[in-house]
């Protein structure tokens, strides 16, 4: 793989151009009454080649240039801070509410605004991460695949200010956030944050799937749980036995599902947009781990140097033009 | 130092004149240039019809959803730098915004991927409320500057009834766009897919309501048969139509975009896109823009290079 590419290619059939100095002298001829009778004269042959060349060096310089010659961008591997990280976010109507269960009324924020101002707060410390960003309510959404561009994740976040779509279907979520990690490398922390305020019993089909992605695809999970004012919490235990079922209770269930696949996982209950931000913080410390990762040596362009190399042999050109000795 | 016969030469002064050219595109290498940019919010219709296959692509048969995806991935790469790309999709009654615009030219890859990864198994709903779903999209933007596409077939499902129209008054004009109809003018079958995704045959007569059952029949009640106001308010009689079939419903959709103040395009071609947003003068946002015009510069200074061996 050559680190050099073009702009417009076509512009170096140009470079036939360079052929020209070859074909004729660019000198003006002088008329002499037998040229076989002149001496052999080094001197004027060695400047009469080097004409060519200089001239040969100016047009390729000057096509180089205007086909935009440029160096490709390069990879550089390095050790440093950061992880490839997934937020997986909660698009249910329920997200729409305060966290006291309300329709805003101006005092209190809703817990999806709350969400996009501490993610978008997140994603601005994260500068050496790779983001994505999946969606879910009753389908999952694609929203934004593993990138540096911060600007790119933080527009994605700005959106969830948008109404929030209808249920909570936590499983297909959670498959495409994993599936995310499928096509990457592993270099480093994977990491899949899920926000949501609310879960969902997840079927025994997927389920099983479910664990099978997990599995492969190392990450470590946190969840950081928006905890409404009715709601039971991750870790209650009913009074009633015959309440404790997934549907009854699907945080409580989830929350064992997660501590039962055997990966690092974490989960923050917060009840306020304070607790939230403090689970973020925590977060952000945790994965503060050495991780390989490739810094991107942006593409870099040739034009100029060609352009400068021309003017310098154009100026060579006329100075050897002053010495031109002409007779008669 | 310069004497006479060197003077006499073209060839010098062409030198000359070479360097002095090169020599101006250090000094003046940019030209300030205003150039329109395109700030675009595309919505895009994911419900079942658009599964419908009726465009063709390398001579493939492709559904309108594939097609949607390939337009936008080719106005992705036609629109100049600076120009930003929002998307959302809608199904149902209303829209969501994936994320806000974005630059093409340093998030074209983030873009297209997000392109690419549009699908009906998005959908969060399977209804496909067309004119309550424009309503809302334009709603929901309505302080926007962007210029709005809402890329869809028309197809109302389940039937609307006439008799409740969406009312676009108060949201006219507020936002400018496209309604961008897509599929084409003969019916096609709707391909069925089940849990996993595998398509399934298509849609047949049985599967689908073909007639509004909400709220009151238009008709006048003596016209209905088997008409009882409690019981019956649609009539006796069973509706077979063709709603399990699905085509573009132009006239139905150029009056939408009437309603709402928008322009209304047939997507036949993936160009007519970015040719339809340039014709207009209401789109185009015009930014001063740097541009490069050394390439001037050595043009000239290639030619007269060029000149010195002829």
């Amino acid at each position: 793989m050559t680190a050099i590419a073009f702009e417009t290619p076509w512009v170096l059939t140009g470079l036939l151009l360079t052929l020209l100095p070859l074909i004729k002298t660019g000198i003006k001829p002088t008329a002499y009454s037998w040229p076989v009778m002149l001496p052999p004269d080094p001197l004027s042959m060695f400047f009469s080649g080097l004409l060519r060349l200089i001239g040969m060096a100016t047009v390729t310089a000057l096509i180089l240039g205007l086909s935009g010659i440029y160096l490709k961008e390069q990879k550089m591997e390095r050790v440093g801070h950061g992880a490839h990280i997934v937020l997986l976010l909660d698009r249910s109507n329920s997200m729409d509410n305060t966290f006291a269960g309300k329709a805003p009324n101006g005092v209190e924020e809703s817990k999806s605004l709350a969400a996009k101002r501490l993610l978008s707060e997140f994603v601005d410390k994260r500068q050496q991460d790779r983001i994505g960003i999946a969606a879910y309510s009753t389908s999952p959404l694609f929203v934004m695949p593993l990138t540096e561009n911060k600007q790119a994740i933080q527009s994605a976040i700005s959106a969830m200010s948008t109404p929030a779509l209808a249920y909570t279907n936590i499983s297909k979520g959670l498959a495409m956030a994993l599936s995310f990690f499928g096509q990457q490398p592993v270099t480093g922390a994977r990491v899949l944050l899920l926000v949501s305020d609310g879960a969902a019993a997840i079927d025994p089909d997927s389920e099983l799937e479910l664990r099978k992605l997990f599995k492969e695809s190392q990450v470590r999970l946190y969840w950081i749980f928006l905890r409404s004012q009715n709601s039971t919490g991750l870790n209650a235990v009913p009074e009633n036995p015959r309440d404790d079922t997934a549907d009854a209770m699907p945080e409580r269930y989830l929350n064992l599902f997660f501590s039962s696949l055997n990966i690092p996982y974490q989960a923050y209950e917060a009840e306020s947009p304070k607790a939230m931000q403090q689970a973020i913080h925590d977060i952000g410390q945790l994965e503060n781990r050495p991780l390989h990762y490739y810094e991107r040596i942006p593409k870099r362009d040739l034009t100029e140097a060609c352009y400068q190399w021309a003017t310098a042999m154009l100026g060579f050109l006329l100075m050897l033009k002053l010495f031109e000795v002409r007779i008669g | 130092m310069l004497n006479r016969q060197i003077a006499k030469d073209y060839r010098f002064w062409f030198l000359l004149l070479a360097l002095a050219t090169m020599l101006s595109s250090f000094v003046y290498p940019t030209k300030i240039e205003p150039r329109p940019t395109y700030q675009i919010i595309a919505i895009v219709d994911i419900t079942r019809s658009m599964n419908a296959e009726d465009y063709h692509l390398d001579e493939k048969t492709v559904s309108r959803l594939e097609f949607v995806k390939h337009t936008l991935s080719e106005l992705l790469l036609q629109l100049p730098c600076e120009s930003k790309l929002g998307l959302g999709v809608f199904t149902d009654r209303r829209s969501t915004l994936l994320f806000d615009p974005i630059d093409v030219c340093t998030g074209h890859n983030e873009l297209d991927a997000a392109i690419k990864a549009l699908d009906w198994r998005m959908a969060w709903a399977a209804d496909s409320r067309i004119a309550s779903g424009l309503f809302s999209t334009l709603e929901m933007l309505k302080d926007r500057k962007e210029t709005l596409l809402f890329m869809t077939d028309g197809h109302e499902a389940p039937p609307i009834n006439p008799r409740y129209r969406t009312d676009f008054s108060s949201v006219k004009n507020k936002l400018k766009g496209l309604v961008v109809g897509i599929g084409g003018t003969q019916p096609v079958p709707i391909p069925k897919y089940n849990q996993r995704g595998e398509c399934e045959g298509f849609y047949s007569v049985e599967d689908v309501p073909h007639r509004s059952a909400f709220g009151e029949s238009d008709l006048n009640p003596e016209k209905i048969e088997g008409y009882n106001a409690r019981n019956a308010p649609f009539g006796s009689a069973e509706t077979i139509g063709t709603e399990h079939l699905s085509a573009l419903n132009e006239s139905y959709l150029s009056q939408l975009s009437l309603e709402a103040g928008f322009e209304y395009l047939h997507l036949t071609e993936p160009q007519t896109m970015l040719a339809k947003l340039e014709a207009s003068n209401i789109y185009p946002v015009v930014k001063n823009s740097v541009a490069d015009i050394r390439w001037q510069w050595a043009i000239l200074a290639l030619s007269l290079t060029i000149a010195l061996w002829l």
